[in-house]
């Protein structure tokens, strides 16, 4: 019984923390300003892009139509999911609360606001998935709330997109250190089965 | 003389002469070969007249009973761990396999899908080749398909791989077949809820070992797309370990190995088919395939689904879904013996009778709490109905198997086969019903599960025993069919009692006494009368 109290302990601890970060919940995506940035992202060759060795060529600056930028203290570059990529996959949904919203889960850079032209030569990560991607850039205020944002393709998120084939997560190393471990395991158990019945076959002759 | 110390009503003085058949199956009574005068003597429990285990010692380790306890529940626990490793992982898988929602659901299935016919064909193997090898096969068999996660590169692979892992859940009827032989009836219910229970809570503990598996190998260099293939080498190697010591230090009966007391002519090899057609004719065995379907199925479908629940609609980190998915799991520790030891209680003063009222009032108390989990839209009340939702389940998964070790004596392994491959459709079929399509969210899901399961719990009511009753009947007063021997003989031909092969049922019908209420066996005195000589 004493573990049954530990667990609801500890429930109630991690309870505790989430509830101290919902102090921000009700952001809203549709209020921040949009197209305040003008994003770029040019892949390093044509064709689908490989998770750990191609790079996209990101640049932003500030957009001519741009009215908030007294506010802008840090800018985040993000990688989003393309609709495509979002289909029957519902932990990558688009929300329009801030907070909940999985469509941009994949941090690029996050650079302190320049007035200048910025870019950044980034080389797709290793655990970057299978999938179609944007490159957003949000610019943030001085308490870290989002107050407007850019990204490398239009408001319906259907040009400039560019595809991602993910590493395969597979080794040579682990195929065969799989095979001996398998091969152990029947050996063991066919060991162990012939000799007993050879053994019981003793005892009964004698 | 070693009288039952209980001095429980109807135990006849059987094992006291030691001339007396004590294995499961018996055979002719001039073939026998004497021991020693007093074949007890060497146990370390007392034991009843077929050897079983009077006493439940959990703290103990001694041959045989306590260690085929051990040894059966951990290897069920380690089958757990294996077969829900993944479910933790969901959220890193998905994204190296590419996934969809549809994917990840069937994959589910798929994994409580097999063992359906590894549960089936486990019965029959433990009653033909002892519960040593049934478990070491499970275990050692698909220890390959663990190992082979480090191949799988697409749903397909994925889904192939999850369905042989999920094979080994044979294990559950090995385990349960083992203490079945080793413990005696009056304690079968807390022993079988013990075992059943802390291998289930294998379920729980994976949602906790394999995240922080997974941690570590990516703090020791690994991608993450590589560290959840490495990770999956810890079950597949705990499965072999186990398997061995199975093998080494365990034992298929209370005087012996199986095939050794076979080759000796102690024990007689019993026909497949009889064994099978006297499980299948059965109607017992089939309610009691629909209910375990709605208490160990809709556990384990929660242990697939549960963690992905809390991390997608609370929000919660894949650390602190993984705890709270594991609260589920780890309730098992307390909650399914619990189950066992209300029923072993309630036999005790209503037998068998109050055996079927508590398995109807926990699993549907528990279906209840599903409905309430499935509703519930802030987090504090999801945990707690969840917890409560837990202990009714999985109180009533142990509660059943207080009561299945009674519907058969000859088929006992193919029974517990075929409940356990219930366990397992029942998974199937709610999550594919509820969670593999896009028409209802997991909430919504969850509620009607557990709308679904209240109503499957309803046909407890129709198990009736001739000679115990039922929940609303009384016993039959016919004066032959209200007694055990009738029921037990019943299932042997009259070919097979003249050959004195039902003479293990028979015993097993004495020990059974204990499932009349305490009304009914105080006016009774049983005579025997099954031609074994009496000592007067």
């Amino acid at each position: 019984m004493a573990i049954h109290k530990i667990f609801f302990a500890s429930l109630l601890i991690c309870l505790l923390f989430q509830i101290s970060h919902g102090a921000t919940k009700e952001r809203l995506f549709s209020d921040l300003e949009k197209g305040a940035l003008e994003v770029t992202a040019t892949p390093s060759r044509e064709g689908v892009l490989d998770a750990g060795i191609d790079k996209l060529s990101i640049t932003w600056k500030l957009s001519s139509t741009a009215t908030k930028e007294a506010e802008f203290t840090t800018i985040k570059v993000k990688l989003c999911y393309a609709p495509v990529s979002q289909v029957d996959r519902p932990w990558r949904k688009t929300e329009n609360e801030l907070f909940k919203d999985k469509s941009c889960p994949h941090k690029i850079i996050t650079r302190p606001y320049d007035k200048s032209p910025q870019s950044f030569e980034y080389t797709l990560e290793r655990d970057i998935p299978t999938g179609t991607y944007f490159v957003r850039a949000y610019a943030v205020d001085a308490k870290g709330h989002e107050v407007a944002f850019g990204q490398s393709t239009d408001e319906a998120k259907s040009t400039k997109l560019f595809s991602v084939q993910a590493i395969s997560g597979r080794h040579k190393s682990l195929d065969i250190a799989s095979v001996c471990f398998s091969v152990f395991s029947v050996l063991a158990l066919l060991v162990f089965f012939v000799n007993e019945k050879r053994k019981a076959k003793i005892e009964q002759s004698k | 003389m070693a009288y039952n110390e209980e001095g429980s009503i109807g135990t006849s003085l059987h094992g006291v002469t030691a001339r007396e058949q004590v294995f499961s199956f018996s055979v002719d009574a001039s073939s026998q070969i004497l021991q020693s005068d007093d074949p007890t003597a060497k146990f370390t429990l007392p034991v009843d007249s077929e050897h079983r285990a009077k006493v439940f010692n959990p703290l103990s380790f001694a041959k045989p009973h306590m260690r085929a306890f051990h040894l059966g529940w951990i290897s069920f626990f380690t089958c757990f761990i294996s077969t829900f490793a993944a479910a933790p992982l969901v959220p890193i898988i998905r994204d190296n396999l590419d996934l969809t929602k549809t994917d990840v659901g069937n994959a589910g299935v798929a994994s409580v899908s097999g063992a359906i016919f590894s549960r089936l064909a486990m019965g029959a193997v433990c009653d033909l080749l002892g519960a040593r090898y049934g478990t070491a096969f499970s275990l050692m068999l698909t220890a390959p398909t663990v190992f082979s996660m480090s191949f799988v590169t697409g749903p397909v692979g994925y889904l192939a791989v999850r369905f042989m892992i999920g094979f080994c859940l044979a294990t559950f009827v090995s385990c349960q077949y083992w203490t079945s032989v080793m413990f005696n009836g009056k304690i079968i219910g807390l022993v079988n809820g013990c075992a059943g229970g802390w291998g289930d809570m294998g379920g729980g503990v994976t949602q906790l070992l394999m995240p922080m598996a997974f941690h570590v190998i990516k703090l020791a260099g690994a991608t993450p797309f590589m560290a959840w293939r490495i990770a999956f080498f810890i079950p597949g190697f705990l499965q072999v370990v186990v398997g061995i010591l199975v093998l080494t230090l365990g034992q298929d009966l209370p005087d012996g190995n199986l095939s050794t007391l076979q080759k000796s002519g102690q024990v007689s090899k019993d026909k497949f088919s009889k064994v099978f057609w006297f499980a299948v004719k059965n109607y017992r065995t089939w309610i009691l395939f629909v209910l375990y379907g709605f208490s160990m199925g809709i556990e384990l479908t929660i242990n697939n689904v549960i963690s992905g629940y809390f991390f997608d609609r609370f929000n919660l980190k894949l650390q602190t879904a993984g705890i709270v998915a594991a609260s589920f799991g780890m309730a098992n520790f307390f909650a399914r013996p619990l189950g066992g030891y209300a029923s072993d209680l309630a036999a005790r003063v209503f037998g068998m009778r109050g055996r079927l009222w508590i398995l109807w009032i926990f699993q549907t108390v528990g279906a209840l709490f599903c409905i309430w989990l499935g509703r519930a839209s802030s987090l504090p009340i999801a945990i707690l109905a969840m917890m409560l939702f837990s202990i009714g389940t999985q109180a009533a998964c142990g509660a059943l198997f207080g009561v299945a070790p009674f519907v058969s004596r000859r088929s006992l392994g193919l029974i517990s086969g075929l409940t356990g491959a219930g366990g397992n459709f029942g998974s199937g079929l709610t999550q594919l019903i509820f969670f593999s399509t896009p028409r209802f969210s997991t909430a919504d899901g969850l509620s009607l599960m557990g709308a679904m399961a209240v109503l499957c719990t309803v046909p407890v009511a129709f198990i009736h025993f001739p000679q115990w009753g039922s929940m609303f009947l009384r016993p039959s007063r016919d004066g032959e069919r209200s007694k055990e021997e009738y029921y037990y003989g019943s299932e042997w031909t009259e070919d097979e009692k003249r050959q004195g092969l039902h003479e293990g049922s028979i015993k097993f019908a004495e020990n059974s006494r204990s499932e009349r209420s305490r009304k009914v066996a105080l006016a009774d005195f049983p005579t025997p009368e099954t031609g074994t000589p009496t000592h007067v």
